[in-house]
Parts: C-alpha cells; sequence; structure tokens
C-alpha cells in the first residue's frame, strides 16, 4: 500500500504537477511550470534519489550474488535503504499534489521501515521484507527517472511506459510484501509489549501496538484496491492520449 | 400539480402573469423545440404575444398534463421592457438547465431559486450555489437581480451541494451522542468492563465529579443550539453529519473509557487539582454562555446581520477587547479545566484537536470581520490575547 500510494499520490488528479516533474504533457502545457532555480533543485533532488535507489538495486543483485541465496539480504542495503526512503520526507513539501496525500503515502513507507522492521528485529531475515524491498526499488527507481526526465523536458516513453504498466505487478507484490511483514512482527510485539502501555498509570491512557498494527492490516482492504484502481484508470486516460499523440506526429 | 406536488401558488395563476412561466431548453418539449428556438423573446408586438401564447400551452401540455385545460395568461402588454430573463446554466458542463422568463427585477436570489426548484425538484433551494461565474463565490439568498452586474438576461451558474441536512439536526444529534455515551462508560453497562465490573461506581469523588461536568457540558450545549444560537446558514452538506458525530461520539468513548475504568488513577494532587481544575471549568462555561448570550443579542430573530461584537456589563464579555472569538477561548480553557481535573491524556489530546480547529475557525472569523468593518478594534487577536 506504501507502493501503491506512493505512485497514485504522483500521477493521482494533478498528483506532482509540473513542480515535481510528474506532468503528463496535458498539464505541464496547462502549469507554468518552476523558476529555473526551482528546476535546478528539484532536478537535483530526483537525480539523487534515483541514484539511492540504484545503489540498493546494485547491492540486493551483489549480496545475492555473494551470498548464493535470496534470503536475508536486507542486511546489506539496510542502511541505504533507511536513509533514501526517510528523504522521501523531503517530497512532502516540494510536490503540488495535496499534502494529505503526500505525507500519507511518505509516513505508511516510513512506518512500514522503522516501526516495524527496523524495531522488531527477527522479521528482518522473512522473505516478505524482500518481496516489498524489489517492488519499492524498481518502482522508485523509474519513478525518480521519470520526474527528471520531465523536468528536463526528454521524457523517453520507455520511461512513461514502465510507469505506467510495471505498477499492475509491483503494486500488489509490495502490498504483500508489507502485509506479511506485519503479519510476521505480531507475535514478537506481543511477546516483548513492544510500544505498549498498560493500565494503571498517571495518565489514565493505554496503547496495544499489536491491536494497532492489526488495525493497520486490516485498512489496507479499503484503501489498497481504491489506489490500484486509480492506477488502472490513470493509466488508460495517459497511455491511449500518448498513443493519438503519436498518430498525430 | 407539478411532479406530485401542490404549490399554492399554481403555476399558471392568473393574478401572477408571466413571471413564473419557465421554459425546458433541455429538449424535453422534443419535437416542439425547433419552433420555439426560432423565436425572438425581444421581439415585441401582436405576433409575440401568439407566440407567447404557443409555447405557454406546450409547455403546460407536457409538463403538467393535468393543467391542460387552464388558459394561459396574456402577457401584460408594454410592461415587458422592464422584465428581466434568467438563464440558469450547469457551471460544469454549461448545459442550459432553465430559462426563466419575465423575472421582476426586484426579485431576490432566493426568489431565483425558489423557481429552479419548481422545474428541478431534486435540488430544492438549498442545496443550489447560484453564481455569476463558474468558477466564482456563490450570489446570497438577499442579493437582488437588479443589482447584479448583468444585462436583461443574466447568466447564472448553478452547482449543486449535494444533499443537505440543518445546523440544527447536526448540533443535536452530534451532541447527544457524547452525553449518552459518556454515561454508558460512567455505569460501566456489560461488554466495556470486565464482568466483575458489571454496573459497578467508581470510588474516586473525581469520577462521579467528571461525570457531572461532562453531561452539563453537552447538556448545555444541546440546550444553547434550542434556544440560543441563531444560525446564519440553514444547512451543510449531508456528509457533515457522519464526520462530526465520528469525531464527538469517537473521543467521547475513548476518554469516557479511560475516566470511567476500573484501574482509573486519580489526579496526583489529589484534592487541590480537583479545585482548581473545576474552578477553570465552571468559570470558562459560565464565559462561553455569556458569549454565546452576547452574540445572540447582537442579530435579531430571523435576520442575517453582522455587527461587531463588544463587551457588555457582563464581565465574561470583556474578553473581546482581546478577542474575537471569546467563546472559543473559553471553550478550550473547560476543555483544558476538565483534562487537568481528570489527568486523563486523552481528554489533553481532545483539548488539543479541538483547540487547533477552532483556532482555524477563530482566524477565518477574525479575518472576515477585519474585511467587512474598517473600524475593527486592532488591539483583538482571534483566540488567544495577544498570542494567536
Amino acid at each position: 500500500m506504501a507502493a501503491a500510494a506512493a505512485t497514485a499520490a504522483s500521477k493521482g488528479n494533478g498528483g506532482g504537477g509540473g513542480r515535481a516533474g510528474a506532468g503528463e504533457a496535458s498539464s505541464s502545457r496547462k502549469k507554468k511550470g518552476p523558476g529555473p532555480l526551482a528546476t535546478a533543485y528539484l532536478v537535483i533532488y530526483n537525480v539523487v534519489m534515483t541514484a539511492g535507489w540504484l545503489v540498493i538495486a546494485v547491492g540486493l543483485v551483489r549480496a545475492y550474488l555473494a551470498k548464493g541465496s535470496y534470503h536475508s539480504l536486507y542486511y546489506s542495503i539496510e542502511k541505504p535503504l533507511k536513509f533514501f526512503q526517510t528523504g522521501a520526507l523531503l517530497e512532502v513539501g516540494i510536490v503540488p499534489s495535496s499534502v494529505v496525500l503526500t505525507s500519507f503515502q511518505v509516513m505508511s513507507r516510513v512506518f512500514l521501515i522503522w516501526a516495524v522492521t527496523h524495531s522488531v528485529k527477527e522479521v528482518q531475515s522473512e522473505d516478505s521484507v524482500l518481496l516489498f524491498v524489489i517492488a519499492w526499488t524498481i518502482t522508485e527507481i523509474i519513478r525518480y527517472s521519470f520526474y527528471t526526465f520531465s523536468l528536463l523536458n526528454h521524457l523517453p516513453y520507455l520511461i512513461k511506459w514502465a510507469r505506467y504498466t510495471l505498477f499492475i505487478v509491483l503494486y500488489p507484490m509490495g502490498v504483500s510484501g508489507e502485509l506479511l511483514t506485519i503479519y510476521a512482527a505480531l507475535p514478537f510485539v506481543r511477546q516483548a509489549g513492544l510500544y505498549s502501555i498498560s493500565l494503571p498509570n498517571k495518565y489514565n491512557f493505554s496503547f496495544d501496538y499489536y491491536a494497532f498494527l492489526i488495525l493497520i492490516m486490516i485498512s489496507y482492504i479499503p484503501i489498497f484496491p481504491q489506489l490500484y484502481f486509480h492506477m488502472i484508470h490513470q493509466r488508460r486516460k495517459i497511455l491511449s492520449h500518448t498513443e493519438e499523440h503519436k498518430k498525430f506526429e | 400539480v407539478i411532479n406530485g406536488r401542490r404549490n399554492k401558488k399554481a403555476f399558471f395563476s392568473p393574478e401572477e402573469g408571466w413571471p413564473h412561466c419557465s421554459l425546458h431548453l433541455d429538449g424535453r418539449l422534443g419535437k416542439h423545440f425547433t419552433r420555439i428556438t426560432s423565436l425572438h423573446p425581444r421581439r415585441r408586438g401582436r405576433s409575440l404575444g401568439a407566440n407567447w401564447h404557443l409555447i405557454c400551452r406546450l409547455t403546460t401540455r407536457s409538463l403538467c398534463p393535468g393543467l391542460s385545460q387552464r388558459s394561459c395568461p396574456e402577457p401584460r402588454g408594454g410592461r415587458a421592457s422592464h422584465l428581466a430573463q434568467v438563464e440558469i446554466l450547469d457551471a460544469k458542463t454549461r448545459e442550459k438547465l432553465c430559462f426563466l422568463d419575465k423575472v421582476e427585477p426586484q426579485a431576490t436570489i432566493a426568489e431565483i431559486k425558489n423557481l429552479f426548484t419548481k422545474t428541478h425538484p431534486q435540488w430544492y433551494p438549498a442545496r443550489q450555489s447560484l453564481r455569476l461565474d463558474p468558477k466564482g463565490k456563490s450570489l446570497k439568498d438577499e442579493d437582488v437581480l437588479q443589482k447584479l452586474p448583468v444585462g436583461t438576461t443574466a447568466t447564472l451558474y448553478f452547482r449543486d451541494l449535494g444533499a443537505q441536512i440543518s445546523w440544527v439536526t447536526v448540533f443535536l444529534t452530534e451532541y447527544a451522542g457524547p452525553l449518552f455515551i459518556y454515561l454508558l462508560f460512567y455505569f460501566r453497562v456489560p461488554f466495556i468492563y470486565g464482568h466483575k465490573y458489571d454496573f459497578t461506581s467508581s470510588r474516586h469523588t473525581v469520577v462521579h465529579l467528571a461525570c457531572i461536568c461532562h453531561s452539563f457540558h453537552y447538556i448545555k450545549r444541546l440546550l444553547e443550539t434550542l434556544f440560543v444560537h441563531r444560525f446564519s446558514h440553514g444547512t451543510m452538506p449531508l456528509r457533515n453529519i457522519f464526520k462530526n458525530c465520528t469525531y464527538y461520539w469517537g473521543f467521547a468513548a475513548w476518554m469516557a473509557y479511560y475516566i470511567n475504568h476500573p484501574l482509573y488513577t486519580p489526579p496526583t494532587y489529589g484534592a487541590q487539582q480537583v479545585k482548581l481544575a473545576l474552578a477553570i471549568f465552571v468559570i470558562c462555561q459560565l464565559g462561553n454562555f455569556s458569549i454565546h448570550m452576547a452574540l445572540r443579542d447582537l442579530r435579531p430573530a430571523g435576520s442575517k446581520t453582522r455587527k461587531i461584537p463588544y463587551p457588555t456589563k457582563n464581565p465574561f464579555t470583556w474578553l473581546f477587547l482581546l478577542v474575537s472569538c471569546p467563546n472559543y477561548t473559553y471553550e478550550v480553557g473547560s476543555w483544558i479545566g476538565f483534562a487537568i481535573m481528570t489527568q486523563c491524556l486523552p481528554v489533553a489530546l481532545f483539548s488539543l484537536v479541538g483547540f487547533t480547529q477552532m483556532t482555524i475557525w477563530a482566524k477565518g472569523k477574525h479575518r472576515s470581520y477585519l474585511k467587512e468593518f474598517r473600524d475593527y478594534p486592532p488591539l483583538r487577536m482571534p483566540i488567544i490575547p495577544f498570542l494567536l
């Protein structure tokens, strides 16, 4: 869902616009676009993020080749993953699409990285972690290069196609990885009483992190289909629009 | 009888003449359509009268078969030049929804809305937004057609505001909920706490006091809604009731759960803390009520006038010297008092969320006061004296 929300927020109605470079042909015509300094900043930001996620991708491949198996690859890319995914918090202010949607998607990614995977050490060796890491890595490389090229007004059709097609597989893959990871973390959270506080206490407050995680998992049920079908709708709109453009060229 | 509703004023009553005759340009008159479009509404003379007669009969026949026997009133000769026309287009699709012919120039937007409802009964006046520009601001009900920057044919753009519900209904529902829900927890009805606690009572005085304060607060709100407040808008969108009730009822349940819990811990500083908090609470409740009364007295019954509120003889209203919305100030104060009294984190969080929302409202109100009144007292801040 963090994967789905990330792409949906940027591709959605006015999502990304001209500022973060996600403008589709029609919207960049209507919008005035950022000034040269802002454009430079955005290009640098998007290039750095693309590079960062490439580093993670390369790191995964190298670790796989070195170990000979795909288990427990998380440890080899733990630091860049945390760094670049948390860095996405910077996007919240600069993307013109609703702050609410952008912060929601970044928060859910950051939540999974820190409040689940980092906090519950036992799940770090789970295969489900690899599942969402791969999904995020591929998605983000394409997404940030899409922004970069859009800002420079040289968007290869391949990148646009990839962005609006690969999600069909990557979304469910990412969501599965996320849900399985949270599910795997549950028994350890219960055992350790992680992030939980019970009565009685001075502030008359209680919080059960275990129940909270279950609520999070349940929330995927209404949210994920909405995002997924929104993406499918966007795909039809944008890719068929490009086909018509090509006809006239 | 139009669409099953019997209007007190008949659609084509001879006394009223033309002002209430409306045409459908959306093709409802089917094969008669071409005949109507060939007319020039501005052409005067006998042929006009004959054409209007034809239109009237066609309209009557297609819209109100039951009225086909009624004779169509003749246009009042010579007066036609002083009456206006109004066409209403959909703001999004620009589709022609209605054409009102021979509207009195002194007609208000409210009256035009009523006319529009006659042809589109699913859009009752409360859910109509009429504006001069599709993306512009909504016109007010009191605005007079003559005073708007339009020619003899006014083009108004319509936007559907969605199903509406009255403010009074929303307020009563959203306040009755917390009153009832808190008491469920206070009396420890089964299935909330362990079975051995069913219908037991807390041994802490502060818990009983808290119940009285919470209940008093919501009873006060209900009574104010019924007898004190004068609302400038009659309705709000229907979805608001679900949003608002979730907020109020949800937080009420969350707070009540902890305060009335068998494992509740009373305040650290004991009776001293409770007494102080109670004093804050009572003062702020009185203050909040005083402000509501002062605001009510600013506006005569049934009117929508807006005036600058000033302090009165009641000392609680003296906060108007420093703040635009002292009712919100006192409200936050009440909840802070309640939070100190119960020493319960959920209450503090509820106060914080409420404070955030009320600050947004206060800033908006302050801004509109400043825009509307040149002589607005400069010392006043929106919600917190000198600060916010």
